[in-house]
């Protein structure tokens, strides 16, 4: 990663840790990257005082979904551009996808992403292996190697087993190895010519429709999966309303259940896509208003426990071609946290808090790892938000490879002040400002 | 002197109702002065007009190549096959490159929705739709709609029935939005898998019986059934078809008598129609042929001249 470990006061924020029960103005002080409450007097070397009295400064966000394809056959996204852009989005950490090329389907494969990390990542990089080999979801993938190499969590997303007994069993097997399995939930036939949320606009526009009940049919399957293996199941990008009520009844009922939502999913609706607009072509398809809305809602009463970018980057040959030839998918990465924002502050007065939880705490307890929380003499993962601060994304001047961008151009309240990863600054937007 | 300024046509959602019968009143200026071939003859002389013709299609092109004969351009047509995407060239890269051969107006067939209105940001010449997947074929609803006002005047309150497989149609589409901005009232009818209730939400009425979809009908306008392609699985067969929703003499006896029967074409004789009634005095089948070119040659004669004017899109 190069850079040193961190010095720094940060001088009246507002510290916020839901895990912790912290919530408070105060001061942070690093000391060679760890993170202490009290002015550590120890110090003769001069150390730079930071007064930022309207940022917000928490654990450090986690990514559940990220694709960065690296290695991939002509991609534009590599290891290296996916973290600074990680970086730049508050990210201290991603999971990164398994639909690498070839496909991260066994330990030979994660051990060369493993290098590529070491070599260039300046965020955490966790893999999720294949759940099937190649995502097929034919044959089970050495899920028992695939954890011995070193993966977090096992996935076939974009796609989903057709096969429900090899679903199953993939499920039932991961439960032995604690293996967080993560599905994306997607009934294929009925996605096979998939390319618009099913509805009066996909039909006026003429395009193949990718209807809520292909979802609906996959989330009732791997709750019934779930509850009867008593096994966790995480539910990747939820995009319809209806998914939301069975997730919600699920929990009722203690199913071990827990759910994502791309936060572009949060912010847009499927107008995006008149004008045949490829780069709103998302995965799962952008939905109706009402279900933007009920996401929305469901991040709030914490039914959908997280928030990822859903990042997927193509290379603009690939992407600005005709609707229907053009991939699903749009990077996300550097406008995850302010599109969340934005959306839930129009629903609470306070995002902050459940920002913490949806895009911190729960990644992490999803992937079974400890959240970086604000403890003294922790190792310093933290995220620092200017509030009020409105500031305008362009696709092309972030720092990922793509400029796949449903939302170029578009304003935003509040924005990523700084990322500090395992006790190093990896990002400053103040350093940029001046 | 027209009043007509977009340079490009593609579709007849969102004309508006003036924009339609400026349309419409060009190409029947067309068909009269037809006789008068010189003067017509020489509107888009010394115009280059390509046809990318990524689809198959007979009747479509050949129209848009005679249309753009008659008003004295000069045509090339370019098929899906004979080109140079069938290397891996890119619609975009085909564009180009066809705007860099000089062409004054690209009218374009394409099985992908919306590839027009790409084309249109791409090249700044005129596009003009043939027809892109299931999405519109405004050529095909314009004359359908200029053959229906020929037969029975203003369309404003008749009832006009499309039965068919309505999902995966552009001409249902096209005649939906072009019809309801004339005020007539739409009925889509066919089976329930092929004819969504969220076409309620585009203006249309839905029903799934045939009865219901023929009675009040001032016209009555077919649709191609396929079984072999997407709506394969969407009902059983076409002999099930036939039984079910086929117009045959035996459910004519529940259509107004003065009602007429249209059809896009290409038929399939026996399946959606009865092969005598597509020859009957009821059927305006190859009245619709005919008009077709007058229509096609106002569009292109409204767009290139809106677009050397420097229309907008």
């Amino acid at each position: 990663m190069g850079a040193d470990l961190l010095n720094l006061n940060i001088i009246g924020a507002r510290l916020l840790d839901p895990e912790c029960g912290i919530d408070r103005k105060g001061d942070l002080y690093i000391r060679d990257g760890k993170i202490y409450f009290e002015k550590p007097e120890d110090r003769s070397i001069a150390v730079e005082d930071l007064n930022i009295p309207s940022h917000v400064i928490m654990p450090g966000l986690l990514d559940l979904r990220a694709h960065p394809r690296d290695p991939s056959h002509g991609n534009c996204e590599s290891i290296y551009s996916v973290t600074r852009s990680a970086a730049r989005g508050g990210f201290v950490g991603i999971l990164a996808m398994p639909d690498t090329t070839p496909h991260a389907d066994n330990p030979g494969t994660i051990r060369f992403i493993q290098d590529r990390i070491k070599q260039s990542a300046c965020v955490r990089v966790w893999l999720a292996g294949c759940l099937t080999k190649e995502s097929k979801g034919e044959v089970m993938a050495p899920l028992g190697s695939l954890k011995e190499a070193g993966i977090a969590a096992v996935t076939d997303c974009p796609f989903s087993p057709v096969d429900s007994q090899i679903f199953l069993n993939s499920v039932h097997y991961a439960k032995m190895f604690d293996l967080p399995v993560i599905e994306f939930p997607r009934e294929m036939y009925l996605t096979k010519n998939g390319h618009a949320h099913e509805s009066a606009l996909s039909l006026k526009m003429g395009l193949g429709g990718f209807p809520r009940i292909a979802e609906e049919i996959a989330v009732q399957r791997a709750i019934s999966i779930a509850k009867n293996l008593d096994a966790p199941i995480h539910l990747s990008s939820i995009s319809s309303s209806e998914a939301i009520e069975l997730i919600r009844e699920a929990k009722k009922k203690e199913v071990r259940i827990t759910a994502d939502s791309t936060a572009h999913h949060l912010l847009l609706n499927e107008k995006a896509i008149v004008n045949y607009d490829s780069n709103a072509k998302t995965l799962p398809p952008l939905r109706e208003e009402v279900d933007r809305q009920a996401l929305v809602q469901a991040v709030c009463d914490g039914t959908i426990d997280a928030i990822t970018s859903g990042h997927q980057p193509y290379p603009e040959h690939e992407k600005k071609v005709e609707f229907d030839r053009a991939p699903a998918g749009v990077i996300g990465l550097e406008t995850a946290f302010a599109s969340a924002f934005d959306s839930l502050v129009k629903h609470t007065d306070d995002p902050f808090p459940i920002i913490a939880k949806a895009m911190s705490m729960s990644p992490h307890k999803v992937l079974m790892l400890k959240p970086p929380g604000l403890k003294d003499g922790n190792l310093a993962n933290l995220t620092i938000i200017q509030n009020n601060s409105k500031w305008t994304y362009f696709a092309t001047q972030g720092l990922s490879g793509a400029v796949n961008s449903p939302i170029d151009g578009r304003s935003f309240s509040s924005k990523i002040a700084m990322t500090i990863v395992d006790g190093k600054q990896v990002y400053n937007s103040m350093a940029c400002e001046e | 002197m027209n009043r007509w300024k977009k340079k490009s046509f593609l579709g007849l959602e969102g004309l508006e109702r003036w924009e339609i019968l400026e349309i419409i009143e060009t190409a029947e200026k067309f068909l009269v002065q037809k006789k008068n071939e010189k003067e017509v003859g020489s509107l888009l002389r010394g115009r280059r007009i390509i046809n990318l013709f990524m689809e198959p299609s007979t009747r479509t092109r050949v129209a848009f190549e005679i249309a753009a004969k008659s008003l004295g351009a000069d045509v090339i047509s370019i098929s899906g096959e004979a080109s140079s995407l069938t290397k891996g060239e890119t619609l975009r890269d085909t564009a180009l490159n066809v705007r860099a051969l000089g062409a004054d107006a690209i009218v374009i067939r394409h099985s992908s929705p919306g590839s027009p209105f790409l084309l249109s940001n791409i090249v700044d010449v005129p596009i003009i739709n043939a027809g892109d997947g299931a999405h519109e074929h405004p050529s095909q609803g314009l004359l359908d709609i200029f053959t229906l006002r020929e037969k029975m005047g203003d369309l404003e309150g008749k009832r006009i029935t499309i039965l068919g497989d309505i999902l995966f149609s552009r001409v249902a589409r096209s005649n939906l939005f072009g019809l309801t901005t004339l005020g007539a009232q739409v009925t889509l009818a066919g089976p329930s898998t092929l004819v969504p209730k969220e076409f309620n939400a585009l203006g249309a009425s839905v029903t799934h019986n045939l009865a219901e979809a023929l009675e009040d009908a001032d016209a009555v306008m077919l649709l191609r059934i396929q079984h072999e392609r997407q709506s394969a699985t969407h009902f059983p067969s076409l002999t099930e078809y036939s039984k079910m929703f086929g117009l045959n003499k035996s459910v004519l006896d529940l259509m107004k008598p003065d009602s007429v029967i249209l059809h896009p074409g290409p038929l399939n004789r026996g399946v959606e129609i009865e092969s005598d009634l597509a020859d009957s005095s009821r059927s305006l089948i190859l009245r619709q042929v005919s008009n077709g070119i007058a229509v096609r040659m106002a569009i292109l004669y409204l767009c290139v001249t809106a677009g050397s004017k420097g229309g907008n899109r």
